[in-house]
């Protein structure tokens, strides 16, 4: 077995690459923090605004450029059907006042709105959604330290359940550093998503953990490798049913495909943690042991 | 292979799932129209009509869909009949006499029990606070009760009013109505709603139950009177209807009104002072008081007023708006504070079937992509089938407790059936690989160590989430219990089955 040999031998050393990945997203979020005054992009449901949907076939680069200057923060996204791709609708955000806006957009089109009808309309004051916005993160920081208890329970013994804690804390901490990067404008179902992440990431540790600690069969590393396989399977399978999901449901829903993104990108991450960051620390702690 | 208890109970709760999502016998099949809505003054409301039923019959013509009861709608006026038999599924009979087809909202049967969200289903939602003033837990749902009997009395039924609080222990008034976005659901909460009737400066009563016995809403009590049009083009119509005062109030009329003066004019005699009716500080009316009523002990009083539009149908329009406003003050009083809309959402129910259609697609695609996936790690075509099979019913589990605790689907609440998928399926896998582990353990003792990291997995995931019923006043409440649902589903029923069927197939 090279990779056994290659991995005994450098097990230690490869755990630079995690940790200066950790250090400079640090740098980068505390940097981003003192830029942007927050750690992520807030979208309307964050910050409070108007979300108009309107129903129809409407260009879109002429809505915009009409609205342009006139509404706040704009932003607007189509919604149409994956099979036909025909334009069922078009979403316009905006922190501006709602009565103005609508008056706005009937000036575009040239006829009258009538909400329920052919148009939605969706407003969240700007108090509400920062009270939303602190409680969210309280809710995020209270599932992880939450999920740190249970973890310590499993497995009793500090080292290990650190390494878990770890793992997916850089999870987290690299997926919201490459959320930033794309500029993506985080809303509530985001946040949901993170959360939902610390659920996922922690699957694969506490299996590696476990088949690590708990086993006598096998040396450490045919314990790791078994765990690996398991795992790898794992994250694989549910990489490709969330691309997949995320293919589809780009074409309709804002709140799913946020959701999905944050998956996709918090798994793709999930492999370095586990498999890198993870190993890593249990290896050595079970050969010291020994 | 042996059906184990385990797989039995799988089995069985799939069944009864099934049964509490489709009904029995199935909605799909079942023929009439469901009733949405029955107006609370309305004759067929009197003989025991309600939201709810089922109509499967109008004099002697049976129902199957909306077409059929159209029709009957349609046709009715050209009858010449005074009298309509409705008949419903649970074999109500109510006979009323009436010209006019009573005012009914209907809709198709839904074909299942599972009851959408309102991103899905259509609606709006309001979330509200008081205006400067942090209501407590009991001052929300007081609120609550008395908004829910003014839309009510304004003739909105499928609604939902609740207080909710949020994490910070902020309080506020949750409404939400199904179905039609009704645009007056912002002006029905954002006007307080605070009337007097006053002579000189003394106030003689006020809405609510305390000075007023009943409001007369039916077709003897409550008209439109005239429609002009004034000098300047525009129409004015003006309404009235009559109240019954409660005694308190009777007198309270009878004390003021003794003491005043009587004015002679040439249209007849009336009092010095008038009846002002202010609504929000706005004067709605100024009503003269005949002489005869000096000092008596009345409770019939007739309230009135006016709407007024650039057209003819605008002015009515108008006026019968501001009358039902008024009625309904009158019933339920005032709103104890000046209100705050501090979310408000509308979604028609358009989108709602696309999403729901590309929504199975997108759960049919996932777990066939977990099925091939599969298939090449394992090459193991029973395996996978059982895996996809377990997956699926534990899909149908959770719709079938989210039908039986009439828990709303709401997107979110989507997203959390399909993470669940995810880590469903996860934990098969743990289980399959444990399966083949080569160790001198038995298939049994595998399995259990299986389950021991499952376990640890389902707890850390469902401590997780806990913090999310109270975040945010509750409006992500849908994805927390959704997925908390799926995943306890999954570790108690569902993988249990899942590692009886490996025993099963392992030793064929």
């Amino acid at each position: 077995m090279k990779i056994a040999k290659l991995h005994d031998k450098y097990y230690k050393k490869i755990l630079i690459f995690p940790a200066i990945l950790i250090i400079i997203s640090l740098i980068y979020l505390i940097n981003f923090n003192t830029i942007n005054g927050d750690f992520i992009y807030k979208d309307i449901s964050l910050t409070g605004g108007t979300t108009i949907t309107i129903y129809g076939e409407i260009n879109q680069a002429e809505l915009e450029s009409f609205l342009l200057g006139k509404l706040e923060d704009l932003n607007t996204r189509q919604v149409y059907d994956f099979t036909t791709r025909e334009q069922k609708a078009i979403i316009i955000e905006t922190t501006s006042e709602g009565e103005y806006s609508l008056n706005l957009i009937e000036e575009f089109l040239g006829y009258e709105l009538t909400e329920g009808e052919n148009f939605d309309f969706e407003f969240t004051g700007s108090s509400l959604s920062e009270n939303f916005y602190k409680q969210l993160l309280f809710a995020i920081l209270l599932a992880f330290i939450l999920m740190a208890v249970v973890v310590f329970i499993i497995f009793r013994t500090a080292i290990p359940s650190l390494a878990v804690i770890i793992s997916a804390f850089a999870n987290i901490l690299m997926t919201l550093v490459f959320v930033n990067l794309i500029g993506m404008k985080m809303s509530t179902a985001g946040i949901v998503a993170f959360l939902m992440l610390i659920g996922y990431s922690v699957d694969t540790d506490i299996l590696l953990t476990n088949r690590v600690l708990k086993r006598k069969e096998g040396t450490i590393n045919q314990r790791i490798f078994g765990a690996f396989k398991t795992g790898m399977t794992m994250t694989l399978t549910s990489l490709f049913a969330f691309l997949f999901a995320l293919f589809l449901v780009k074409s309709f829903s804002n709140v799913l495909t946020q959701i999905f993104s944050i998956l996709v990108i918090g798994l793709g991450f999930d492999l370095i943690n586990t498999w890198i960051t993870n190993v890593s620390i249990i290896k050595w702690y079970a050969e010291r042991k020994k | 292979m042996k059906l184990t208890f385990k797989i039995w109970i799988l089995l069985i709760l799939v069944f009864f799932s099934l049964v509490a999502i489709f009904g029995i016998p199935p909605k799909a099949i079942q023929s009439g129209v469901l009733i949405t809505d029955v107006e609370k003054s309305s004759s067929v409301f009197e003989q025991g009509l309600r939201a709810g039923d089922i109509l499967i019959s109008v004099n002697g013509n049976s129902i199957k869909n909306l077409e059929d009861y159209s029709q009957i709608v349609s046709e009715y006026p050209k009858l010449n009949e005074e009298r309509i038999t409705f008949l419903t599924q649970n074999k109500k009979e109510i006979i009323v006499f009436e010209k006019e087809f009573p005012p009914i909202s209907i809709s198709k049967i839904p074909q299942t029990n599972i009851e959408l969200g309102l991103d899905l289903a259509g609606g709006s939602r309001a979330l509200i606070k008081a205006e400067n003033k942090s209501l407590t837990s009991e001052e929300a749902s007081d609120l609550a009760t008395i908004t829910a009997n003014r839309l009510n009395a304004f003739g909105l039924t499928d609604l939902f009013v609740t207080s909710v609080s949020d994490l910070s222990g902020n309080n506020f008034m949750l409404i939400e109505i199904a179905g039609a976005t009704p645009k007056d659901l912002r002006n029905l909460i954002s006007e307080q709603g605070e009337f007097e009737a006053r002579i000189g400066n003394k106030t003689v009563f006020t809405g609510g139950e305390r000075d007023i016995a009943s409001v007369g809403r039916d077709a003897q009590n409550a008209r439109i009177e005239s429609c002009d049009q004034s000098s300047d083009g525009t129409y004015y119509c003006t309404f009235s209807f009559t109240i019954t005062l409660s005694p308190e109030a009777a007198k309270k009329h009878a004390d003021i009104t003794s003491n005043l003066g009587v004015n002679m004019t040439s249209q007849g005699n009336y009092l010095s002072e008038k009846l002002d009716l202010i609504l929000d500080g706005n004067l709605v009316d100024s009503l003269l008081i005949s002489e005869g009523l000096k000092g008596q002990l009345t409770t019939q009083i007739s309230i009135s007023g006016s709407g007024t539009g650039q057209t003819y149908d605008d002015a009515l329009n108008s006026a019968k708006e501001n009358m039902k406003k008024l009625q309904t003050i009158l019933m339920t009083g005032s709103l104890p504070y000046k209100l705050e809309i501090v979310k408000l959402d509308t979604i028609s129910p358009t989108l709602g079937k696309e999403i729901i259609k590309t929504i199975i697609f997108t759960a049919l695609g996932i777990i066939l992509i977990v099925a091939l996936t599969l298939f090449f790690r394992y090459k193991s075509f029973k395996s996978s089938l059982a895996l996809v099979a377990t997956t699926i019913s534990e899909v149908i589990i959770i719709l079938g407790v989210a039908a039986m605790i009439r828990w709303n689907i709401d997107l979110p609440g989507i997203a959390g059936i399909l993470a669940t998928l995810g880590t469903g399926v996860d934990d098969l896998i743990i289980l399959l690989d444990e399966s083949n582990q080569k160790v001198i353990l038995s298939l049994k003792q595998r399995l259990k160590r299986g389950f021991v990291i499952i376990m640890g997995a389902y707890f850390t995931t469902f401590a997780s989430l806990l913090p999310l019923i109270w975040a945010g006043a509750g409006l992500l409440k849908g994805f927390a219990i959704t997925t908390m649902i799926g995943i306890s589903v999954g570790v108690f029923i569902t993988r249990p089955a899942f590692s009886d069927m490996i025993k099963g197939l392992k030793k064929e």
